[in-house]
């Protein structure tokens, strides 16, 4: 165990959520992605977290990998639309906004909570410190 | 098929290890029981080199662009500075230590 670990373990957080909040704004921004009818959709982004073993010397989170969601997509009405088929059918990512909203708002408060993990833990070490100055 | 957005490739340990893995706490606990505080002093010396090394290098990143993530300057600039405290107050420790011999009536 480093001297200094929780600082590495509230890091690796930090980053696990970062790489969430990336997923969430890739599907966002993708969420009026139209596709022809016979092209896969676009996928939702899904990450997955794993825990790093505590008893392997270092603690802490990571992304292990992504999933993709769906490729079938939602079809959607719009005749008048250039990727449109013969029935008059496009392709729409079958992505949830509210869901996305709300994944947003639970990584930025994990992120929040790991820097406030680094802030106190920071001051917890200098506090330990001052032992040493008496 | 698009292209899966860079930001969630797996990735491994090795960022943190890269900044909680280069300090060495056994090599101070096993010092403590041979030659003492002056080992201790060295070896924390050692450790304070690597760590600033690593921060510094991260800094370098962060100034040329080359930075995959913020937080991992903050981390290791912040594991820079305790560690840098944490020498200085080891080091006061082992001059107030002479000090007090040094005032010893003979």
């Amino acid at each position: 165990m480093a001297l200094f670990g929780t600082l590495g373990i509230a890091g690796s957080g930090l980053i696990a959520n970062r790489k969430w909040l990336d997923a969430v704004s890739d599907n966002i921004s993708n969420i009026n992605t139209v596709r022809r009818t016979d092209e896969d959709a676009f996928q939702e982004r899904f990450v997955v977290a794993q825990a790093v073993d505590y008893g392997s010397g270092t603690g802490g989170v990571r992304v292990a990998r992504a999933e993709f969601g769906s490729a079938e997509g939602r079809m959607v009405y719009e005749p008048n639309h250039p990727l449109a088929d013969a029935e008059g059918y496009v392709k729409y990512p079958d992505i949830d906004l509210g869901d996305q909203m709300t994944q947003m708002m639970i990584a930025q408060r994990a992120y929040q909570a790991n820097l406030a993990i680094v802030e106190r833990s920071t001051n917890m070490y200098q506090a330990a410190l001052q032992l040493g100055r008496g | 098929m698009t292209s899966p957005i860079s930001g969630i490739l797996p990735v491994g340990v090795s960022a943190v290890t890269g900044v909680a893995g280069s300090t060495n706490a056994d090599a101070v606990t096993s010092t403590s029981n041979g030659d003492g505080f002056a080992s201790i002093l060295a070896s924390s010396l050692d450790q304070l080199q690597s760590v600033q090394k690593t921060a510094d290098g991260l800094g370098v990143q962060a100034a040329t662009g080359d930075l995959r993530d913020v937080t991992d300057y903050l981390i290791a600039s912040n594991e820079a500075k305790l560690t840098t405290e944490m020498v200085v107050t080891i080091k006061n420790q082992a001059v107030a230590a002479f000090n007090e011999i040094m005032r010893m009536p003979i």
